[in-house]
């Protein structure tokens, strides 16, 4: 298995530029999740990887050799499409097969690995049927049989489970971590869904608008977010942000008030900033506290509650801005009006105007 | 009770709606098929008909210029309708290329020839095929033959020239039912064929042909009626006489001829009329035969 290598990968169609330079290392055997939301680039990363792309500066290594303009299929890859992308006329078997009978890869062996390869994805009763008779998560199963079958150094995913509903991508998603464990491959794997890019990543790279904003272990991108856009896309549900003021500074502390709800003040560490400067506060929904619990307790009028069994989600308004709370469940308090939580300064993050995390 | 009372007025509605249609279908369709039918058992000239049995049938098949028309409409068959389809297919993969500039253009100059002025373009052609006419010149002038052919008076010539000038006017649209169905082949099924190293003329041969089996068959039945049914080209090249001596005749201009030219035989003319529709059929068969889903009963 090979490690990946891109530096100031850059790519223009026309005037416009869609990647804006691109750094990144991949380990041999890394699971790597291109995660952001859509039109961030990451399709096209993954494909100016795959070589259906030409890359427009830039340099992309595989293996320790330079791969600009090498042809797809001399760069060592194998790629799932979204759509599948398998060929209506052929059965299983077939389509599994085809690419290595240009490779001159002798019968018996094609069988062989298609065979192994079927046995791995659970394929072997379906090997004659033709795509038009599978479902939808076999016709997935096919299509990473068929890049299995050509022992690729690395493997490209291109979301790959959003054409299928929600029960069967969690069923896939586990089936893609086991045939990780199994296949000891590299996988870059596209999505825009962070629960994906969670549940399966070594390394997560949030990618927004042709730029890396963050590369990182899972929990790490949950724990330590860069900036405002991070923080806000990894987590589910998402990172809650409320105005601030800093309305007293010493040095290596400040004390900052809600904008919307004078008289909530947090003592935090902080570093730089001034008296007066705005800040955002980030608050993620599961980290808000019972009354009483944390430095500071914040009222709010509570719209909707959603009770899932083990946990509830409370979403609640406080002067207009809707705001989540996660809250293990507790049946009793049922649809209150109004609902009481506690701020705990250290499981809060800052950022400042630009979105830069500052603390 | 009410409700078989309302079905009754709703089939009644029902009809009422598409007599109209199903009276000029019966009129100008059904009935002169049948009574086409019924007419090619008759004999005699003009309205001077009788009940011949298979008097027409034992005639056809000891009718010189009859077999001369059935053989010259399977040679135009034979060698256009593939030629056709394959330049046809070239075009619409090369004409489907995202990158090729001035995509428009070519696909307009292509289909255009199809909605030409049938008489516009077989004046032209006359004279472009004349003995001093364009293409002499210039295969002479390229030094690939040393005299003038004469395209209408050579009995393989104008053969050629027939072929060349239907292979002209359908190609576009032929091509049109290929661009159409290769536009809606997911692009990622190349790429993956692509990425797995397949080459291209195997991409071409494995995947776009198979792919596009539904439309090759179906342009291959039209084009084949089309051909079986080739009148226009033949009529107006050879001032009807599907010359020289019969070389270019075909069965429907041997139809035309037979009703509208010589003492007019139209019972016999019917039966020259059902052949043509028995050769289709069979051709069509054979056609849906060859291509049928390979493994599927």
């Amino acid at each position: 298995m090979s490690s990946l290598k891109l530096s100031g990968v850059r790519k223009s169609y026309g005037a416009v530029e869609v990647i804006k330079g691109v750094d990144l290392d991949i380990e041999s055997k890394e699971f790597v999740v291109f995660v952001g939301p859509s039109g961030c680039g990451k399709s096209t990363l993954l494909r100016m990887i795959a070589g259906l792309e030409e890359i427009t500066a830039g340099e992309l290594d595989i293996g320790g050799k330079r791969m600009n303009g090498v042809d797809p299929s001399k760069r060592g890859i194998a790629m799932v499409f979204q759509s599948y992308a398998l060929y209506p006329h052929m059965t299983v078997r077939e389509n599994m097969g085809f690419a290595l009978r240009f490779a001159k890869v002798p019968k018996e062996q094609i069988e062989r690995q298609v065979l192994e390869a079927a046995r791995i994805l659970a394929l072997d009763p379906l090997l004659d049927r033709f795509p038009k008779e599978l479902s939808g998560g076999q016709r997935q199963r096919v299509a990473i049989g068929r890049a299995i079958v050509r022992q690729p150094e690395v493997f490209l995913f291109d979301e790959p489970l959003s054409n299928l509903d929600a029960e069967l991508r969690v069923h896939m998603r586990i089936e893609i971590a086991r045939l990780h464990k199994e296949l000891q491959a590299t996988i870059i794997y596209v999505t825009h869904d962070q629960v994906e890019a969670m549940t399966l990543a070594d390394k997560i790279v949030v990618l927004r608008d042709g730029v890396i904003e963050q590369v990182g272990k899972p929990l790490e991108l949950y724990d330590n977010p860069a900036n405002q856009f991070v923080a806000g896309f990894i987590g589910s549900p998402k990172m809650n942000f409320l105005p601030a003021r800093i309305v007293q500074k010493d040095a290596g502390t400040a004390v900052i008030e809600l904008v919307h709800h004078e008289g909530v003040r947090l003592s935090l560490p902080l570093a730089g900033g001034a008296v007066g400067d705005l800040v955002t506060l980030g608050i993620r929904p599961e980290h808000f506290g019972l009354p009483g619990e944390g430095a500071a307790d914040m009222t709010l009028e509570v719209d909707v509650a959603e009770h899932l069994g083990s946990t509830s989600y409370v979403y609640a308004r406080a002067a207009g801005e809707p705001i989540i709370i996660e809250r293990e469940e507790s049946r009793d308090q049922g649809d209150q009006e109004r609902i009481t939580v506690s701020v705990d300064p250290s499981r809060t993050y800052l950022f400042d105007q630009a979105g830069q995390r500052i603390r | 009770m009410a409700q078989a009372r309302l079905e009754r007025k709703e089939q009644i509605n029902g009809w009422a709606f598409v007599a109209p249609a199903l009276v000029l279908l019966g009129l100008f369709m059904i009935y002169p098929i049948v009574w086409s039918l019924w007419m090619s058992f008759q004999v005699g000239k003009g309205m001077n008909l009788s009940f011949g049995g298979f008097a027409n049938i034992i005639r056809l098949t000891k009718d010189p210029v009859f077999l001369r028309a059935l053989g010259n409409t399977f040679t135009f068959f034979i060698v256009q309708v593939p030629i056709m389809i394959v330049l046809a297919l070239l075009f619409a993969v090369a004409l489907n290329d995202a990158t090729l500039r001035f995509r428009g253009l070519f696909r307009t100059a292509i289909f255009v020839p199809c909605v030409t002025s049938l008489i516009a373009y077989s004046t032209v052609f006359k004279s472009m095929f004349a003995t001093d006419g364009i293409i002499n010149q210039t295969l002479m002038a390229l030094h690939l033959i040393s005299g003038p052919i004469s395209w209408f008076g050579d009995p393989f010539w104008a053969k050629v020239a027939i072929i060349i000038a239907i292979t002209w006017r359908w190609t576009g649209y032929n091509m049109i039912f290929y661009l159409a169905a290769l536009q809606n082949i997911d692009r990622s099924i190349y790429e993956a064929a692509r990425i797995d190293g397949v080459p291209a003329w195997a991409r071409f041969r494995y995947l776009t042909i198979p792919m596009l089996k539904p439309v090759i068959l179906f342009t291959t039945v039209v084009s084949t009626i089309g051909t079986l049914q080739l009148f226009d080209e033949v009529y107006n090249f050879t001032a009807g006489t599907g010359g020289p001596s019969d070389s270019t005749v075909t069965l429907s201009l041997y139809i035309y001829n037979l009703t509208f030219k010589f003492m007019p035989s139209f019972g016999y003319s019917a039966t020259v009329s059902w052949v043509i529709v028995l050769v289709v059929a069979v051709l069509s068969f054979l056609q849906f035969l060859v291509a049928r889903d390979r493994r599927r009963a």
